[in-house]
């Protein structure tokens, strides 16, 4: 049987796990209010971005034959895992990296990587797999700057040839208690998807032309793309560890309990037992 | 009077959301001032100041590029970036626009590689210059 000592130590070992956890746990929620803020404040020129589009792409007959947008044979995929940095979110970089691996072996064409975030590079490293490119502190602070050279990098291949597909990989925001893998084709880019949205026909005049305002605004529609996947990573990450640091704190608390319970068992049992052999010593010499 | 409804909107954040009379847009074939009733129309922002006027009161700002959507009744401005003219840090300015500098002598002049570098150069200078002229 473990000694009353072991036992306190290991109580005290316990409360400051959980000292630990429910500070993270704080940490999170308050990186979380953050996040989410950021993501709220992209909302307004992604959705007008896409009303504008949605207007440009309804005046124009048929699908316009801008190269971003051109779908050709696939042989070669481009795969961007989005990730964390840090670990201790509970299932938020495994079930991406699980549904990365299913990708990596239903692929029917080779496929290149790309990371953003340290756990999915390293995960995939581990596997054997060689990483293109990866992306390191990008989500430390997430720029719209950053996310405009990333999509930048990845439409060159695209126009060059490289690749003939992008996807990205990255965990949605669902709730604080739930986050999903979610998988999306980057290029060639669907702007049709944003079309159903147009509401009103208004006949605009362009300047200087509709087409070169749509060569402009493609590019832009992908960097903001990026630029969503990933703040919307991050909330998703931080909700993550949030949940995962608060279970830790109550399962701490759980054994705590347990712990001290058991201590104090332990303890009376001693007592009961030191007490029990004073007096029968005492029987005996009163013989 | 009308009034128009003014959006400014950048990926990061909404810059400017207010009633205004007039807005004036630097467009990329120039300036051009929207006032209500305007029609509908789109074009290409470049570089450099965006006024915003409501009654005698002028508001500047800076975009570095982007959009702008017009309309009767709403302006709708999706720049790149964008900042208040007050806001401008003239020595973070100048600071990138030096650093912009070094890494285009690795290009020649006619190389397309360093285009990129030089769009970004043109919008720092672009930037300077408005924070100058208040």
């Amino acid at each position: 049987m473990a000694s009353l000592r072991d036992i306190r130590k290991r109580i005290k070992s316990v409360k400051n796990t959980r000292q630990i956890t429910k500070a993270m746990k704080m940490v999170s929620a308050a990186k979380l209010r953050k996040a989410q803020d950021a993501v709220i404040a992209a909302r307004p020129y992604a959705q007008t971005l896409d009303a504008v589009m949605a207007q440009l792409m309804a005046g124009q007959d048929g699908e316009p034959s801008l190269p971003l947008l051109s779908r050709r044979d696939v042989k070669k995929v481009e795969l961007v895992v989005i990730t964390s940095d840090r670990g201790l979110a509970g299932g938020f970089n495994s079930n991406v990296t699980r549904k990365a691996l299913r990708f990596l072996t239903d692929a029917k064409q080779p496929v290149e990587i790309t990371t953003i975030g340290r756990k999915g590079n390293e995960f995939l490293r581990g596997r054997g797999y060689t990483i293109r490119k990866d992306y390191p502190g990008v989500l430390a602070k997430v720029t719209y700057e950053r996310a405009r050279e990333i999509a930048q990098e990845l439409s060159n291949r695209f126009l060059a040839g490289e690749v003939d597909a992008v996807h990205v990989l990255n965990n949605e925001f669902v709730s604080a208690v739930a986050q999903v893998p979610v998988l999306a084709q980057l290029l060639p880019f669907e702007a049709k998807a944003a079309v159903q949205k147009a509401a009103s026909q208004v006949d605009f005049l362009y300047e200087p032309s509709g087409e070169a305002v749509l060569q402009k605004l493609v590019p832009q529609a992908i960097a903001v793309k990026i630029y969503r996947s990933m703040l919307e990573s991050v909330a998703a990450e931080h909700a993550a560890r949030m949940t995962a640091m608060e279970n830790a704190t109550k399962n701490a608390g759980e054994m705590i309990s347990t712990l001290t319970l058991f201590y104090n068992r332990s303890r009376q049992a001693l007592i009961t037992k030191e007490l029990m052999e004073i007096v029968s010593g005492a029987e005996a010499l009163k013989g | 009077m009308a009034k128009l409804n003014v959006e400014v909107v950048t990926p990061e954040r909404r810059l400017v959301q207010a009633q205004a009379d007039e807005v004036i847009v630097p467009g990329a074939d120039g300036l051009f001032g929207v006032r209500p009733g305007h029609t509908a129309f789109l074009s290409l922002l470049q570089a450099g100041q965006l006024t915003v006027k409501t009654g005698t009161k002028d508001e500047q700002y800076f975009v570095a590029g982007g959009f702008v959507e017009a309309g009767p009744q709403v302006v709708r401005v999706l720049a790149d970036a964008a900042e208040a003219v007050s806001g401008i840090d003239v020595a973070a300015t100048k600071k990138r626009i030096g650093e912009l500098e070094e890494k285009l002598k690795a290009f020649e002049p006619a190389d397309s590689r360093g285009d990129e570098l030089r769009g970004r150069l043109a919008v720092e200078r672009k930037r300077l210059e408005v924070a100058g002229k208040k």
